[in-house]
């Protein structure tokens, strides 16, 4: 993959991390497998061809239009997000509890400079790759946008959940970058 | 009177001299001791008080000590200056000024001021002055304030006062020092304002000073205890 | 009150015209300077108020209104008003002797000026010792487009040290007697105990140290004895604000106080700052955050419980406190905490550790760093870890003890803080204590760019006769400060004495430099610790002439105090007028 593909790569996807100190602690987290997302408890990935509807997702500095989703039990959704703010923005499907797991790699990506506040450092992403093992790999719930960009996010709902839309960049989920999803039968 | 109006007028030049018309200018008074003494006989009223007014670059401050024995009803000791203090340094002043010795018994005498007055290390408030006449003396005050807690402070000083010729009417011989220890435990009852204290107060005069003052038919060593209360305003 | 119906009810009026012609807004207010009565619970004494009140009124502005503002003085004696981080013509900044003359006793001014910001910010007397004496109050305004965090209810915090003196009088106090309000001094049992644990001899030395220099590690605060209060309010008497759990409320401080920083906490909750100084910034979580002299912080919190929750602001010289509580019923009172134990200052305070090292140049961020498989990190800054704790496993299998990335926890080292200062903050949890070096600000106000000059200006004192100054000289005898219109100038501040010194330059913004490039956080006070060395750059855009400050108030006054003339610009003060584009 070339450079570029990498930010192809990243658009539609996120940065993850497989290893943590707290490792026991984000078992139970979006990235615990370290390869994608496949915790029946959010839902799965959506098979494209089974899409019942498309949903617009626009983020703002430091806010999402729609500010919640009204969805049926199984259905699976595309979501088409675009980043209308300045800064780089998550659109994350997930429990509030794996938000919050979530949050401390994402803190960590910014400490280490691979998360600049308007754009995703790919250089220092690489760097931090080749020194620690921590690696960006594409997570189907998310999508980490830089300011301008779009993606895309297939995602078919469990039955039964307790599901957040967020964005854990550093301090934007406290601030009110989050939205209920609510499964409706 | 004379003198204390010329040194006024020395420092009014002073100011309208200065070219620093936004000075500001401050005010104070400060009795480090007004006490009842006690001991051996002797029972006096005695004060060690500073007034100042000026402002960073000079101050003007009237000193006053006494002694009031109340048997005689007279002033023993009665001191009056008017001192110039000007920075030097960072923690100490040179002071120039007048002095005017008023006793009611003995003669009157006035003498020209020069010392240092300032924080030396470690704490310890020094004044070394110069009193310069006919009669010349020297005298040194070193003062403490020891913190027992933030508001009990025991403060030990000494004074060392050595007449530098000959001054009979005064009772006092070329070289022969006069020493006052004190040691004043004190409370801080109103803010900082108001300091009651306790202590105890020597006083010492040796060598020919010594003799003058035993002469008089007075004791040259005596011993008091100390009521007062510190004043800062 | 009446000053916000008014201020509705004029709203309505020029939301109509506005949106009949399309024109500005323009607001009318008044404030009158009046004698009141401060009663913090632990003494009462007259001190100054607006609108009959200390603190005065919130003002509410809205981003891009021509403000009027008529001030009316019932004082016996001259006033002014300082609209405190507000950008606007010199005339209007209320500085009397630099932007005007002031208000004469029954005289009313009238203040015209455009709101081109939006954001928490102040306003306070500029006379004598006013402000200390009670006349301050708070401005919101209110930015155009929406603010990039949610919030259900807001608050403002504004917390202020009511002393039982007057300002004259602690001023000649202090002239008198530097310590006069000194009353944590180190005691006779002070040294018994630090024989018995440091042995005599240590004790001996140490004391001696101290002695030397004639300086006190207790030294911290010059003003004791004073009442925090929270939005005029003491602990006793505590401030209220009322919240439904799960509701996020913004909480905008600000420290009108005349000495004392202090350290804030809601004790069971995260506070996320999103604002300093009026100017948005990169949302930072913590749980505790030092506020400076004249600084202004708005964080937003999220309180989930029904029950009360104390909003805890200790002096950073742990010699009194105030509580406020957030609560959802009122009567509620939050848990007042204990005062953690006064700090002492140590010798890097006294610049004494670290000679010739330079602070402001200890940002690790983008240097690389070497990792111990021999590969390289880029862009790590080391200032902002915890090195304390934890053991970190390394790629090639080895461990790197004491690196704690889960938790980015400032510990116990913040850069902008003589490494060994006794003032070093901790949060009382354990947690995450704000930094400068935390800031980003969430839109550069300026392009980046390398300042065109620097200018060295020591924070300099004397203790002992309780003088303040810059570069030594105080600003009785001090020339102006001239700078060019035009100029980005970056000020090195190098602090030599042993107190914190809050940096205020009027007019223009500061801009910190916490290394962070375009994102250093822009700011209207700067705070400058004992033994460190702090850079701040200015885009001089302002033309006229501008006080520059210490704004701890006694040592402004004393001294550490500069005029700076802008020269060049634009014409006049048209320079600083608002374009007006007609539409």
């Amino acid at each position: 993959m070339s450079s570029s593909n990498i930010l192809g790569a990243v658009l539609g996807a996120s940065l993850s991390f497989a290893l943590l100190t707290s490792g026991p602690a984000l078992a139970a987290g979006s990235h615990g497998g370290g390869h994608g997302m496949h915790d029946m408890k959010i839902g799965k990935p959506g098979d494209p061809a089974k899409v019942s509807r498309t949903i617009e997702i626009t983020m703002y500095d430091n806010y999402y239009e729609p500010e919640s989703l009204d969805i049926k039990e199984g259905e699976t959704i595309r979501f088409v997000v675009r980043n209308a703010g300045e800064f780089v923005h998550e659109f994350n499907i997930a429990t509030a509890a794996m938000h919050e797991a979530h949050r401390p790699e994402m803190m960590m990506m910014m400490e280490h400079g691979v998360l600049e506040p308007d754009r995703i450092n790919l250089e220092a992403a690489k760097a931090m790759q080749a020194s620690m093992g921590h690696g960006m790999h594409d997570e189907a719930n998310s999508v980490l946008l830089e300011p301008g960009k779009s993606g895309e996010i297939v995602w078919t709902f469990p039955k039964h959940a307790d599901l957040e839309f967020a964005c854990n960049v550093p301090g934007h989920y406290e601030t009110g970058m989050h939205g209920k999803v609510k499964l409706s039968h | 009177m004379f003198t204390r109006y010329a040194a006024l007028s020395a420092f009014s030049v002073f100011i309208l001299a200065s070219p620093a018309s936004a000075e500001q200018l401050f005010w104070g008074i400060q009795a480090e001791q007004l006490e009842w003494r006690s001991g051996e006989g002797s029972e006096a009223l005695a004060w060690d008080a500073d007034a100042f007014v000026g402002t960073d670059e000079l101050k003007v401050v009237w000193r006053s000590e006494a002694e009031y024995a109340t048997g005689p009803s007279s002033f023993e000791t009665l001191e009056n200056q008017l001192r110039l203090q000007v920075p030097v340094s960072t923690f100490f002043d040179a002071v120039a000024g007048v002095r005017y010795d008023s006793p009611d018994e003995g003669p009157h005498r006035t003498y020209g001021v020069l010392g240092l007055h300032g924080l030396a290390k470690q704490w310890f408030e020094v004044d070394a002055d110069l009193y310069l006449s006919e009669y010349p003396s020297a005298r040194f005050e070193v003062e403490y304030e020891g913190l027992i807690t933030n508001h009990v402070t025991f403060t030990p000083s000494i004074e060392l006062d050595i007449p530098l010729v000959d001054d009979e009417a005064t009772s006092r011989g070329a070289f022969g020092p006069k020493l006052e220890i004190g040691g004043r435990l004190s409370y801080d009852l109103l803010d900082r304002a108001v300091a009651p204290y306790v202590g105890v107060h020597w006083e010492r005069t040796f060598g020919e000073s010594g003799r003058l003052v035993q002469a008089e038919g007075e004791d040259n060593d005596v011993v008091s205890l100390v009521v007062g209360f510190r004043v800062m305003f | 009150m009446t000053i916000g119906l008014l201020r509705r009810a004029f709203l309505l009026g020029a939301g109509l015209a506005a949106a009949l012609s399309g024109a500005a807004t323009a607001g009318e207010y008044s404030l009158t300077v009046d004698p009141v009565t401060v009663d913090t619970g632990a003494f009462t004494r007259t001190g100054i108020g607006y609108n009959g009140a200390t603190p005065g009124p919130v003002l509410r502005f809205q981003e891009g209104e021509d403000v009027t503002i008529k001030v009316t003085n019932n004082l016996s004696e001259p006033t002014s008003i300082h609209w405190h981080g507000l950008i606007l013509p010199f005339e209007q900044d209320g500085v009397p002797g630099i932007s005007y003359d002031g208000i004469a006793p029954g005289e009313t001014f009238t203040y015209r000026f455009p709101i081109t910001q939006s954001g928490t910010y102040w306003f306070h007397s500029h006379s004598g010792f006013q402000e200390p004496d009670g006349a301050y109050g708070a401005i919101v305004i209110e930015p155009k487009k929406r603010e990039p965090f949610r919030y259900d209810r807001e608050y403002v915090i504004q917390l202020t040290d009511a002393h039982p003196h007057s300002g004259d009088r602690i001023m000649r106090n202090l002239k008198m007697m530097p310590d006069y309000y000194n009353r944590q001094q180190r005691t006779l049992f002070d040294f018994l105990k630090d024989s018995k644990e440091m042995g005599l001899d240590a004790a001996l030395s140490e004391r001696g140290a101290w002695g030397d220099m004639r300086m006190m590690p207790t030294d911290i605060e010059d003003l004791q004895g004073f009442t925090p209060l929270i939005n005029g309010k003491s602990s006793a008497q505590n401030w209220t604000g009322l919240f439904t759990p799960g509701e996020r409320v913004r909480l905008r401080f600000i420290n009108s106080s005349a000495m004392t920083y202090f350290d804030i906490r809601i004790p069971g909750l995260k506070m996320t700052v999103v604002q300093a100084d009026g100017n948005n910034v990169l949302p930072v979580p913590v749980d505790e955050f030092r506020i400076a002299v004249a600084e202004t912080y708005d964080v937003l919190i999220q309180p989930k419980e029904d029950k009360p929750y104390a909003i805890f602001a200790e002096s950073m010289g742990r010699t009194s406190s105030v509580r406020g509580t957030l609560a959802t019923a009122e009567g509620m009172k939050g848990d007042i905490p204990d005062l953690r134990k006064p700090p002492l200052l140590t010798m890097a305070d006294m610049g004494m550790a670290h000679e010739g090292m330079d602070h402001g140049s200890m940002n690790m961020s983008g240097d690389t760093h070497t990792m111990p498989d021999g590969s390289t990190m880029k862009g790590m800054d080391h200032s902002t870890m915890n090195m304390s704790g934890g053991t970190h496993k390394m790629p090639d299998g080895s461990t790197m003890k004491g690196m704690d990335h889960s938790t980015m926890n400032m510990g116990s080292s913040d850069p902008f803080y003589a490494p060994g200062s006794g003032l070093m903050p901790a949060a009382a949890n354990g947690g995450k204590f704000l930094s400068y070096n935390d800031l980003r600000t969430q839109k550069p106000l300026y392009p980046h760019r390398e300042a065109t000059r620097e200018i060295e200006l020591r924070l300099t004192g004397n203790m002992e006769r309780y003088m303040w100054s810059i570069n030594g000289i105080k600003y009785a005898d001090a020339e102006p400060i001239r700078l060019q219109y035009g100029e980005r100038v970056r000020f090195k501040f190098v602090n030599e004495t042993m107190m914190t010194h809050p940096m205020h330059l009027h007019g223009m913004w500061s801009i910190l430099d916490t290394g962070k490039g375009k994102w250093n956080p822009v700011k209207h006070v700067v705070s400058v610790a004992p033994g460190t060395t702090l850079f701040m750059e200015t885009e001089v855009d302002a033309p006229g002439q501008w006080a520059f400050h210490c704004h701890l108030s006694y040592h402004a006054d004393s001294g550490m105090f500069r005029k700076v003339i802008v020269e060049g610009g634009p014409e006049g003060k048209a320079a600083a007028l608002p374009v007006k584009t007609e539409g």
